[in-house]
């Protein structure tokens, strides 16, 4: 009785959603039919004929869409993971400031996570870009000996040089995720019962020490998902790379739209993309969950 | 006498090879307080539950007011019980969102398509008979344990229930309130309500009911009448059961 | 009240957070230092050196975009009517009969704000690319999270049926939203919605743009509901059967209100987003609070005052959120008070 009504309604919904798709994919082909494009991916293979600013392999216009695409993904990566990395350092600095016991330390960086929190990544990207590195007066800003240069090009360290849009994109991404992953951190911190404090106060650790080694290790469990849930929203966010210029999976996306018109194709693409940006990244934090786990025995 | 809860042969198991119920049957007949006890784990609250369709059985039968159900969990059967058996629970369960008044005019005005304002004078009725008619704007959070179940009884009885079914009413409140709850429920059965109550209230037990019925591991131990129960009783578990309950 | 003994005492809780011991000591008087220096370079800044003329000459602009100039009363009404709603909702007094109300006027203030930008019945119809500015920030703000409410609560809902083909469904939309990034939503959304409607249908890109968020808000409010629907305990369905409410009444009066509470500071957070991802428009086309800022600065008559224009916006933006903010705490607050009205 109850079994047949549940595949009466099921079936209902089915057939609403196979006509709601069909109709929508009916709508489709015949607007595709009218403007002439068809779908189909063997444009692919077609030269690209559009430079690229940074390539982190060989790239030449005359290469193919597809290593153009493939190019954009390992700058997506290269920004992605490095950001990450900043991110973590600077969100870990001032979850901790927040936490600890200096209230002056604890009030500047509440100021600081009000201000990054409330204020859309776009702005500060832009920011970051025209008035941070852009806007550098001088052609050169900070010169240490030949190690350390910042100048309106970028950064230079040790030979190894970083554009002035992947810098803004870096510090802006970097910045802007440490404010969130500063309150997880707080957070985690904050799920350590009491008792925990005082007992290891009771036994006569120094307050670091303590932090280290008993609240830390309790507190991971509840930080690790907060932090990858992080980790994906600045992937994602990677994608506003495009206000500043750097060619990124999705600008370069954004650029093949604009010279051959195939919506379709490339919003599977970059779907894919992500897909398997997503998996790579959730896939990592799983492994290094998994590690911490096994590292504390008693669980 | 007409009856009005007949059970027979039910038998349930959650795992396979034990069995939470073992064929159990009983009778409560119009007006009587049937009081179940048992240690903890003996199917006691499983039974109850069964009463009003919040669990299912494997075997067996019941006849709840003329309305029979088997195994077979016929939601429409079971919906037609429930709008005329009232339950209490444990842990009163009163929806924290809802003011205590809104909590008892809910069913009776959507289920039981009540004009509001009707159902709301007879929800201060029952909140005045509960002697916390003081406390209708308030909301559950506000409310000592006794009188959350106190509002939880006058829920039950706003759907002018022919028959009550109580889940240990009384366990989880402060010992000090335990007897304002036991007290409205003593009204009621004076009142001629048919109730069935799973407690561990030896008192209650003795100065109410009309049945007593102990079971563990399943099975029905013994049925008797108060009296009898806990001045003679007939199995040795449930004079150890008795025995407990007065360490305690 | 003025007591020195309390003085006293809260100067020595300032001595001992900031100069308990030496190390402490001179570490709060270092950043002390670079605070002031940066307060005063700031100060200095705000004061003698920045050119505020790209500002306050640009006022309209910014928060009505390009809205023809004899008709601006029209969205100035909507914003201060808005403005005067916060006030009242958080400072007003606690009539019965007002608490009770406003909550539908606020969601009236959405139709209000349409008709006033919209014209039309006895206002001269104006086009929706002239809208522009925070006025269209806050529409696109307001008509998002309007829509996408109901919609994420349909698919949370969904996704806990017990129907596998309507939970694997919903699922697969919410994973799938979720993992995309909103400008990519966004772009093929002005870019795709088009293609999808038969000929001879068109919808503007103000309409495209609200589509478009309400399609993405609404998979990760499914995601706060659902985790308020399962803070619910079973025992609340258990009774709320054993009362006979059917299935779809326990929703109604049961699930959902008290999802929505459990659910409400993810869903502040949410509308806050969504109010910081209207910027995104601003490379797509729509000339809104950010894109205003652009167009500005691409004026020659302002070029390179890049400082002035970012840090005001940044002032406006961080107001406003502070102002959705501090809403939802009131009402958050409201509901642990168990009062059921804003």
């Amino acid at each position: 009785m109850k079994k047949r009504r549940a595949i009466f309604y099921q079936c209902g919904i089915c057939i609403f959603v196979i006509s709601v798709i069909g109709i929508l994919i009916n709508n489709l082909t015949i607007n595709l039919i009218r403007t002439d494009l068809g779908f189909n991916f063997s444009w692919l293979f077609k030269p690209a004929s559009f430079a690229l600013a940074e390539h982190p392999l060989p790239y030449s216009s005359s290469d193919s869409y597809a290593w153009a695409l493939f190019i954009g993904w390992l700058n997506s990566l290269k920004v992605i993971i490095s950001a990450l990395l900043l991110a973590t350092f600077l969100g870990t600095l001032v979850g901790f400031a927040r936490t600890g016991k200096n209230s002056l330390l604890g009030l500047i960086s509440a100021g600081y996570i009000t201000i990054i929190r409330q204020t859309p990544l776009l702005l500060q990207l832009m920011f970051w870009y025209f008035i941070g590195f852009l806007g550098l007066k001088e052609n050169i800003f900070i010169h240490i000996k030949n190690i350390f240069k910042i100048s309106n090009q970028g950064i230079e360290f040790y030979g190894l040089t970083l554009s002035s849009e992947f810098s803004a994109l870096l510090f802006g991404l970097g910045v802007f995720t440490s404010a969130y992953i500063a309150e997880v951190i707080r957070g985690g911190i904050l799920s350590v019962p009491r008792g925990q404090w005082e007992a290891f106060r009771s036994l006569g650790l120094s307050e670091q020490k303590g932090l280290f080694s008993i609240i830390i290790p309790q507190a991971l469990p509840a930080i690790i998902p907060g932090l990858t849930s992080q980790y994906l929203n600045l992937a994602k966010n990677s994608t506003l790379a495009i206000a500043v210029g750097y060619s990124d999976i999705y600008a370069i996306n954004d650029t093949i739209i604009n010279q051959t018109g195939r919506a379709i194709e490339c919003f599977i693409i970059l779907l894919t993309s992500f897909l398997l940006l997503n998996l790579l990244i959730s896939n990592s934090m799983e492994i290094i969950n998994k590690i911490i786990i096994k590292s504390r025995k008693y669980n | 006498m007409k009856p009005i809860v007949i059970a027979k042969n039910l038998t349930k198991s959650y795992t396979k090879g034990i069995r939470a119920l073992d064929n159990v049957s009983l009778t409560v007949n119009q007006g009587k307080v049937l009081v179940v006890m048992g240690p903890s784990g003996s199917g006691k609250s499983t039974l109850i539950r069964t009463f009003n369709g919040l669990e299912t059985f494997d075997q067996g039968e019941i006849d709840i007011l003329g309305i029979k159900l088997d195994c077979n969990h016929n939601e429409r059967k079971i919906q037609r019980i429930r709008k005329r058996v009232g339950m209490v629970f444990q842990q009163f369960n009163l929806f924290p969102h809802l003011s205590i008044l809104e909590n008892i005019t809910l069913a009776p005005v959507n289920v039981q398509k009540r004009h509001r304002s009707e159902a709301e004078e007879y929800g201060m009725y029952l909140l005045g008979q509960m002697g916390i008619d003081s406390h209708a704007k308030k909301y559950p959070s506000q409310l000592s344990g006794g009188e959350q179940q106190r509002v939880a009884i006058a829920r039950a009885l706003a759907l002018k229930p022919e028959l009550l079914l109580f889940d240990e009413p009384t366990s989880a409140l402060d010992p000090e309130r335990i007897n304002e709850v036991l007290d409205a429920m003593r009204r009621l059965a004076k009142q001629g309500m048919t109730m069935i109550v799973v407690t561990h209230e030896i008192g209650f037990a003795k100065d109410v009911s009309d049945q007593v019925l102990f079971m563990d591991s399943g099975k029905v131990i013994e049925t008797s009448t108060p009296d009898l129960f806990f001045s003679n009783a007939k199995h040795d578990r449930s004079r150890k059961f008795l025995n407990q309950l007065d360490k305690n | 009240m003025f007591n020195i003994n309390s003085i006293m005492i809260f100067i020595q809780k300032l001595r001992n957070i900031f100069f308990s011991n030496i190390l402490n000591t001179i570490f709060s008087l270092v950043i002390i230092l670079l605070i002031s220096l940066a307060f005063l370079n700031t100060f200095e800044w705000i004061i003698f050196d920045a050119n505020w003329k790209v500002v306050t000459s640009n006022l309209p602009l910014y928060a009505f975009g390009s809205f023809p100039s004899n008709e601006q009363w029209r969205p100035a009404t909507w914003i201060i009517s808005l403005l005067l709603l916060s006030i009242i909702t958080l400072f007003g007094p606690e009539w019965k009969w007002l608490r009770q109300n406003l909550l539908l006027t606020w969601i009236s203030t959405i139709p209000l704000g349409l008709y006033l930008l919209y014209g039309g019945f006895g206002l001269s119809p104006i086009m929706s690319r002239h809208w522009g500015g925070l006025t269209l920030t806050i529409l696109l703000t307001t008509c998002s999270s309007l829509f996408s409410l109901p919609f994420g609560i349909i698919l949370a809902l969904c996704r806990q049926s017990s129907l596998p083909l309507i939970r694997k469904l919903s699922s697969i939309y919410i994973d799938v939203m979720r993992a995309i990034p909103l400008i990519a939503v966004l772009f093929f959304g002005q870019l795709l919605i088009p293609l999808f409607l038969p000929v001879g249908i068109e919808i503007d890109r103000v309409w495209r743009s609200i589509l478009a968020f309400t399609l993405f808000v609404s998979a990760y409010i499914a995601e706060d509901i659902r985790g308020g629907l399962q803070a619910i305990p079973n025992t609340q369905i258990e009774a709320a059967n054993s009362l006979g409410l059917n299935q779809y009444q326990i929703i109604q009066f049961i699930l959902i209100p008290q999802a929505l509470r459990i659910a409400l500071p993810a869903l502040t957070n949410q509308s806050i987003g969504l109010f910081q991802n209207t910027s995104l428009m601003a490379i797509l086309g729509l000339v809104e609070l950010l894109g205003v800022g652009r167009s500005i600065l691409a004026n020659p008559e302002f070029i390179g005052q890049y400082i002035e224009v970012y840090v005001w916006l940044a002032c406006v933006y961080w107001l406003v959120c502070t102002i959705m903010a501090v809403l939802g705490r009131h009402l958050e607050h409201r509901m642990t008070m168990n009062q059921a009205n804003f």
